[in-house]
Parts: C-alpha cells; sequence; structure tokens
C-alpha cells in the first residue's frame, strides 16, 4: 500500500503547501488567543487596551477564516484526488487558487497588523488598520485591503471548488453510472453549500463595503451588510465542520479497526448539511431591531433541523467505531470501549474533539432557543460554546488529522508520537476548563469582545475572579498544547525517517452506496432545492431590511473611523457620480 | 433504501428532541409572551436624533400609572441618560418600563447586566424591549458589541428606587439676574417640567440669603402639571430688604437644584 505522495507527488506538494499555511495561521492565532486571555482575565497586559481589538481581530480572522480554511482545502483536494483516484486536471490551475488564497490572506493580514502601529501610515487614502472584528460589522470600517484579501481568499476557494468539479467531471465521464465516491460527495456538496453561502459575504463586500471604503459611496445599510454577513456566518460555522466530519466518516472508523457503518447515511446527513445550512442565519440576529420575529422564528426552527444530521453523525460514527473495536476483540457492553486504539494520538483526538462537539452542540441548542439567546447573547457563553466546537471539534480534528497526514504527504514517519498523545489530551483538558468557564462566567453577564470587562458602577452577582483563573489558567495549558503540537510537527518533518508509512486507503462501508437510492448523488437536484430554500428564506427578510434602511442606508450615517479623503476620492468622483445617477435611476 | 433498526430508532428519537424543542420556544414566545427586539418601531435618521420623537429629549417619561418610557441614545462611548456624563436611569419600583434604544454611530448593545434585559442597538434603527422591576436595585448597563477602541469603559446605571424618592419632575431654567441696583427688584423666573402622565404637583423652593447683612428669605410655590407639561413662577427679593453686597440663591425642586449669586450695587454701571 503506498501513501498519497507516492501516488500523486505534485498534488500532494499542494495539499502540504496548504496544510503549512494553516499551521502559520494557527500559530499566529494561538499567540494572540493566549495575549487575549492573559488581558481579559486581568492577569497580565502584554499589550494596550485598544491594541486587545486589533488582536482579537487578528485572532478571529486567523483561526476562523485562515487556519481552517488553509486546512480545509488541504483535506478536500486530498479527499477528491485519492477517492477518485486520479490526478487534478491541470496543475496550474490548482497552483492559481493556492496563489488567489494567498495573497488574499497577505493583504487581510497587513490590513489588519497596521493596527498594531501606534499611528499607522496612510495607504490608498485611509488608515493602515483593521480592528473590525472578523464580522467587520459596518458601520465600523477597515482598510480597503481587508475587504480586498477577503476577497480574494474567497474568490480562491471559489476556484478550488472548481479545480475538483473538474475532477469530478472528468471521472464522471470515464466512469458512467457509477457512484460518486463517498470523499468526493463530500466535498461537491459541501462546495455547493459554500458557493451559496459565499454569494452573502460577496455581495456585502463587494457592492457595498469596498465601494464605501474606498470612499466611491458614502454610506452603508448597517442591517443589511449585517444579515448579508451572516448569510454567510453560519454556513461558514458547517464549512469548517464538514472536512472534521468528512475525517470522522472516512479515517476514524478506519483507525478504529473497522470500517463506515454506513455509507447511505453519511450522505443523506452531508445533503441535509447542504440544503439546510443557509437558511438560518438570522438566527444570529435574534436580538437585531428592524427584523419581524417571523423570519426569527422560521430562522429558528430551521436550526433545530439542522440538529438532525448532527444527531445522525453521533450515531453513525459511535457505532462505527463500536464495529472497529469489536473487530480488534473488543467485548461486552462498555468493554468494547477497551479495545481502541487509544495511544493512537490521530484517534485519540478526534474522539475528544468528538466528545467536545457534544458538549458544544447542547450549548449550542441553547443560543438556538431565541427567546433564551437573550440570556447568553454576546456573553462569553458564546465563545465558551463555539471553543467546543470550531475550536476543538474543528481544531483538535485537524490537528490529529495533521499527524496522520504529515505522513501522508511526505513520506516520512511521525516523530514524537507520545509528545503527540499528550499534546491532545492537553488540549482536552485545557477546553474543559476555558470553556467551562466562559460558559458560566457568560451566565453572570460578563460580555464577550471586551478588553476590560470591569465596570465602575456595578459588580457581578457570582465569583467572576475564579471562573477568569480558569480561563486563564485553561488558556495557558492550551498554548502548552500548541506548542507541543509544533515540536511533534517540526520533529517529523526535520527528523522523520522515509519510508514505512501505512497506506491512505479507507476500507469499504459495512452498507455500501448500492444501498442509497441514485437520487442521492443528483448533485443538481440538491442544489436547487438549497437554492429555492435560501430564496425563501432570504428574501422577504433582505427585502425589508432595503425597504427599511434603504440599499445604502439614511443619509445620517457616518463611518468610523472616517478616513481622510486621499488622493483616491478624486479620481473615484467620476465613478461615483455615474454609481449615484445609476442608484437615483434604478431605485427612486 | 435500507436503514438498520437501531438507525430508525435514532432518527425517531432525534426528531422527537427536536420538535420538542421548537415546542418550547413557541410555548415561551406565544404562551408566556416573551417577544423579540423586532421591527414594530420606525426607523430613524441617526445623523438627526434631535429631530425624532424621544430622541429629541432621551430619558423617562411615564405614560400609564406603572409604566415608563425611556429613550436612550447609545454612542461611542456612552449611553444618553445612563452614564455618568448623563446621569443615571431611575425609574420606580413595581414599575414596566419600554425601552426604546437607538445609536448615532455604529452597532452597540444596551444590556442590564444578569438579566435577560439584552439587545442590539443599530443606527438607524429603534429596539424596544419592556422589561418589569419590583425591587429597588441597581442595574449595571453594559454594551456587549465592540463598538471601537474604549468599548469597554461604555457602561450605565438603571437605578430602581423607592416609590417615595422617585419623581420625574425637571427644573429646567432659573433666569437670575448677576448684579441689580439697590431698591430695584431681583426676579428669578423658574421652569419646571413634569414627566409624569397625570396630574401632579410639586413645590418650588426659593431661599436666599446675604451673608454679610445675615438677611434671609426663603418662599415656596406649588406647581400644578396636568399631564407631560411645563409650569413657569418667579420669585422675587426686594434689594431693599437685603442691602447692598452679594447674596446667594438657589431653587429648589424635589432633589433638584440650581443656585447662584446675586450682586447688589448702589448703582448700576451703564457698559455699552
Ligand atoms: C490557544 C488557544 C486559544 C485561546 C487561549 C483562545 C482564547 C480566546 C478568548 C479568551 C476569546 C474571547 C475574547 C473576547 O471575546 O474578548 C476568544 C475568541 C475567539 N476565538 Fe479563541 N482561543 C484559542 C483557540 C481558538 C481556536 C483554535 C479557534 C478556532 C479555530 C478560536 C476561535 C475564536 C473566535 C472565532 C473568537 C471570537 C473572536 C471575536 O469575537 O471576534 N480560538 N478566543
Ligand atoms: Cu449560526
Ligand atoms: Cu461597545
Amino acid at each position: 500500500m503506498s501513501t498519497f505522495v507516492d501516488d500523486f507527488p505534485a498534488e500532494a506538494k499542494v495539499v502540504r503547501s496548504s496544510m503549512y499555511n494553516a499551521f502559520v495561521a494557527l500559530a499566529i492565532g494561538a499567540l494572540m488567543g493566549i495575549l487575549q486571555t492573559l488581558y481579559r482575565t486581568d492577569v497580565f497586559h502584554f499589550i494596550s487596551a485598544e491594541q486587545y481589538y486589533t488582536v482579537l481581530t487578528a485572532h478571529g480572522v486567523f483561526m476562523v477564516i485562515s487556519f481552517t480554511i488553509w486546512f480545509l482545502v488541504g483535506v478536500f483536494a486530498w479527499a477528491v484526488i485519492s477517492s477518485l483516484d486520479r490526478g487534478v486536471e491541470d496543475l496550474r490551475f490548482t497552483w492559481a487558487w493556492f496563489g488567489f488564497m494567498t495573497v488574499g490572506t497577505l493583504l487581510a493580514a497587513i490590513a489588519i497588523f497596521g493596527g498594531f502601529m501606534s499611528d499607522p501610515p496612510e495607504v490608498l487614502g485611509s488608515e493602515l488598520s483593521a480592528d473590525v472584528l472578523f464580522t467587520f460589522y459596518a458601520p465600523l470600517e477597515a482598510h480597503p485591503f481587508f475587504y480586498i484579501g477577503l476577497v480574494l481568499f474567497v474568490v480562491g476557494t471559489w476556484l478550488a471548488g472548481a479545480d475538483w468539479f473538474r475532477s469530478y467531471l472528468a471521472w464522471r465521464s470515464e466512469n458512467p453510472g457509477e457512484r460518486i465516491p463517498l470523499p468526493t460527495f463530500m466535498v461537491l456538496t459541501t462546495m455547493i453549500m459554500w458557493y451559496i453561502a459565499t454569494l452573502g459575504v460577496a455581495t456585502s463586500i463587494l457592492v457595498f463595503l469596498l465601494p464605501w471604503s474606498l470612499g466611491l459611496v458614502d454610506t452603508v445599510n448597517p442591517t443589511l451588510t449585517r444579515t448579508l454577513f451572516w448569510f454567510f456566518g453560519h454556513p461558514v460555522v458547517y464549512f469548517w465542520l464538514m472536512p472534521a466530519y468528512l475525517l470522522w466518516y472516512t479515517l476514524l472508523p478506519k483507525l478504529a479497526g473497522g470500517r463506515l457503518f454506513s455509507d447511505p447515511l453519511a450522505r443523506v446527513v452531508f445533503v441535509l448539511f447542504l440544503l439546510l445550512s443557509t437558511p438560518v442565519g438570522i438566527h444570529h440576529q435574534y436580538l437585531d431591531p428592524g427584523i419581524a420575529e417571523g423570519f426569527k422564528f422560521i430562522a429558528m426552527t430551521n436550526t433545530m433541523f439542522l440538529l438532525l444530521p448532527s444527531l445522525l453523525t453521533a450515531f453513525t460514527v459511535v457505532a462505527s467505531i463500536e464495529h472497529g473495536a469489536r473487530q480488534r476483540g473488543g467485548e461486552g457492553r462498555l468493554g468494547w470501549l477497551k479495545a481502541l486504539p487509544w495511544k493512537d494520538p490521530v484517534f485519540t483526538g478526534m474522539i475528544f474533539a468528538g466528545l467536545m462537539f457534544a458538549a458544544g452542540g447542547f450549548s449550542g441548542m441553547v443560543n438556538a432557543g431565541m427567546n433564551i439567546n437573550y440570556l447568553v447573547h454576546n456573553t462569553l457563553w458564546v465563545p465558551g460554546h463555539f471553543h467546543l466546537t470550531v475550536g476543538t471539534a474543528v481544531a483538535l480534528t485537524f490537528m490529529a488529522a495533521s499527524y496522520w497526514f504529515i505522513p501522508q504527504l511526505t513520506g516520512k514517519q511521525l516523530v514524537g508520537r507520545s509528545i503527540a498523545l499528550v499534546q491532545v489530551v492537553l488540549w482536552f483538558v485545557g477546553m474543559v476548563f476555558m470553556t467551562n468557564a466562559m460558559h458560566r462566567t457568560g451566565m453572570l453577564g460578563v460580555p464577550r469582545r471586551t478588553a476590560e470587562p470591569w465596570y465602575d458602577g456595578f459588580e457581578y452577582a457570582g465569583n467572576v475572579a475564579e471562573h477568569n483563573f480558569q480561563i486563564a489558567l485553561g488558556g495557558t495549558i492550551l498554548t502548552l498544547s500548541i506548542l507541543l503540537f509544533f515540536v511533534v510537527i517540526l520533529l517529523t518533518l526535520l527528523r522523520g525517517s522515509k519510508g514505512g508509512v501505512e497506506g491512505s486507503s479507507i476500507p469499504e462501508p459495512l452498507s455500501g452506496p448500492d444501498h442509497s437510492p441514485a437520487v442521492i448523488d443528483n448533485l443538481k437536484l440538491w442544489a436547487g432545492i438549497a437554492i429555492v430554500l435560501v430564496i425563501m428564506a432570504y428574501t422577504l427578510p433582505l427585502a425589508s431590511i432595503v425597504e427599511r434602511g434603504g440599499l445604502f442606508g439614511p443619509d445620517g450615517m457616518r463611518s468610523f473611523p472616517s478616513g481622510n479623503p486621499g488622493f483616491l476620492e478624486y479620481t473615484s468622483l467620476f465613478v461615483q457620480m455615474v454609481i449615484q445617477n445609476a442608484t437615483e435611476v434604478i431605485f427612486r | 433504501m435500507q436503514i438498520h433498526n437501531y438507525e430508525k430508532m435514532w432518527l425517531v428519537a432525534a426528531l422527537v428532541l427536536i420538535v420538542a424543542i421548537i415546542a418550547t420556544i413557541t410555548y415561551g414566545t406565544v404562551g408566556l409572551g416573551i417577544a423579540m427586539v423586532d421591527d414594530t418601531e420606525d426607523t430613524v435618521d441617526p445623523g438627526a436624533l434631535e429631530e425624532e420623537d424621544g430622541f429629541d429629549d432621551p430619558g423617562v417619561t411615564q405614560v400609564g400609572e406603572n409604566e415608563y418610557d425611556v429613550h436612550v441614545i447609545a454612542y461611542q462611548f456612552g449611553y444618553d441618560p445612563g452614564d455618568e456624563v448623563n446621569g443615571e436611569i431611575q425609574i420606580p419600583e413595581d414599575s414596566e418600563v419600554n425601552f426604546y434604544v437607538t445609536s448615532r454611530d455604529v452597532i452597540h448593545s444596551f444590556s442590564l447586566v444578569g438579566t435577560n434585559v439584552n439587545t442590539m442597538v443599530v443606527p438607524g434603527e429603534v429596539a424596544a424591549i419592556t422589561a418589569e422591576f419590583d425591587e429597588p436595585e441597581r442595574y449595571g448597563i453594559i454594551c456587549n458589541e465592540y463598538c471601537g477602541p474604549q468599548h469597554h469603559d461604555m457602561e450605565g446605571i438603571v437605578a430602581v428606587v423607592p416609590e417615595e424618592d422617585f419623581h420625574l419632575f425637571t427644573l429646567e431654567d432659573v433666569e437670575a439676574p448677576d448684579e441689580v441696583e439697590l431698591g430695584d427688584d431681583a426676579t428669578f423666573d423658574v421652569t419646571v417640567s413634569s414627566d409624569h402622565y397625570d396630574e401632579r404637583t410639586t413645590t418650588a423652593t426659593f431661599e436666599a440669603e446675604n451673608e454679610t447683612t445675615g438677611e434671609e428669605v426663603e418662599v415656596e410655590e406649588e406647581l400644578t402639571f396636568d399631564g407631560h407639561d411645563t409650569a413657569e413662577t418667579t420669585f422675587t427679593v426686594d434689594t431693599d430688604d437685603f442691602g447692598t453686597g452679594d447674596f446667594d440663591w438657589t431653587v429648589t425642586v424635589e432633589d433638584e437644584i440650581e443656585s447662584g449669586s446675586v450682586a447688589v450695587l448702589e448703582e448700576l454701571e451703564e457698559d455699552e
């Protein structure tokens, strides 16, 4: 059995490079993470209160845009290439999307890190900074580089998706009538979801925020850009999660010593995610004025049904693992647990990630409970929730999977297996401390996204200091865990001996694809239904938001910080006139 | 499609769970009447809030026997009223309060710590949220949405005060002279407003004292308001009684005080 790099050396290089980029983002994100943790728990202030928000922007963007999505493109490229068993159609195209994503990341990084300067320079007519957090709610305004960077990054992912569809179509013409291999099926359904979802953020940036930050239009409608953000912002959480699910469905059963329980159910799950991920974004806006309660209610019910594919996943994954354990000789009601390969950091890391996800699912149900949301919205409860989900279910799965991928992608054996095992356990422990205390302080009303959540006028009704200690302790353990992760990765890259790496093939599921009707593989059908659902969920809310606040917002809306008019202002005067006249003609 | 029996049971259980959660939330909304912040309020122009009803004069207004409207403007980085600069929001115990909150700049929140009064505040929109307050207590208002570099300094207070300490009379203005000629009357025009919804009376007290002569006066005037209303009254000091030199005065309405001093001169200098 051969490794991925033996079979596809050129492609392995792209996958490897994507993952290295993810690791760089993870390192930066983790550094920011510990800085802000120590600051807001009042343990140590390495930064100023104003810089806190630059740090937080960097933490958010590098963790959940760069780290997760760079790793995702690596996993997806591997999944498509290995499951179709064919190289990419055109390697230059593959490197092109890689290039787009890289340039996009760099531009956004330059804008964000500009914020660390005490007096950021003027570039293109506005101050080089982007202290807007990863949600960039207008009328807080970032430097144009930030928005351009995000657009290039997203375009890169679109092209990556095109690359995989191209591979699929080429495979299809040579294999008419065959079922789509499961990993490819997962990638394609996820990418369709992604294309639909990113339309929201692309519209928000290209039509409103970028022209506004360049001074081409004067105002924006904050509810509109916010709604378009969350149109993308909820499905993006499933975008982070799907590569983890893909690994839980494919790699995990194999590591447990068995095979996936049910291929058909796995397909159903991914179809459900495609259909339900997008028409729910308004659940992030339960407490927004200007949006009717009815729309919020619809988003709430859709969200609850979105629990279904995750609950089904829990079943299939556990069943597959149990099957694996019994193949390895495990016996008894729970005794089979002992037969599992707990010493394997890849396996153990993923299992811990899955356990944490179950906990995250419960706090997620609370968030999603429309009227309960009043109690937790924007409190530290929410970061508590998503460090369980994206911060552990996704991030820990990715780190654990890296111990499997790096050997596959370099041909080198993993060095420091026991350090790796300690690393994944530390992550679990650190997160238990940090997220538990975050949830609890959140219940006391301690706000998220706040450098100094202590106030002159009142005291919280609880022992915040003790919880803060746990948050700081958890954060420190997590930082240690990240350091160990890099030790293992670097040792492997520098010292790993070539050869002897187990092959990357994934065993056939117990219940194969022929047990599901062929219609499940009809991607066009699912894409069509998904689009119809999105149109149904968003047409009326968007129309009402535009009717209330205007397409470009009320006249009295200003920008913050309102950058000095630069030379671009003059060059853009003409364009501005044209746009204004055009909007006048169209919308009056 | 082949579905294992255990899978089927799990599927059914999952669906039951989902439907049960939705039913609970629906009960909370319909049965308990926990309404969501929504689109029932008209939009406002964030650049011209001084022209918007309620936000032209933000603060507390009584609208029913135990019911109060509170208009609040959130801004970078405070609340008007609520914060230290603009003064805390006071409401009486056992009252129902409708908060109307908007922003004149970026997105903020208006969140009473430890309660479920928590809403986003979006420029151009008005967040309306109703809460009931029983016991006297001080609630912290905080902004839990990042709104700029001093976001963490954004705080205020909603003080629920005992019925007897509560009033909505405002001493709007006292028009007083700086100096008067001996023998002339010094007049003090006092304007008081009431934000109570019904007919109310309060007392305006005028005190003046010449510290050198020890001469002093104290006058009380009953003011009557018919709902949201202003009342005016004039206090007069006969300077012959006080003699020359400075005298200090104060006007008191409930716990609101305004004060100053007047110079009584032999002869007024003609400037201009
Ligand atoms: C070293 C490990 C980590 C530490 C110590 C850490 C710590 C924190 C803390 C304390 C906050 C709350 C800050 C605030 O709201 O004021 C936060 C926010 C956040 N974290 Fe982490 N975190 C870590 C890892 C991660 C990972 C792995 C991810 C995702 C892959 C992640 C994603 C986020 C996001 C999206 C936010 C919210 C940013 C925002 O509100 O704009 N974090 N983190
Ligand atoms: Cu969501
Ligand atoms: Cu704020």
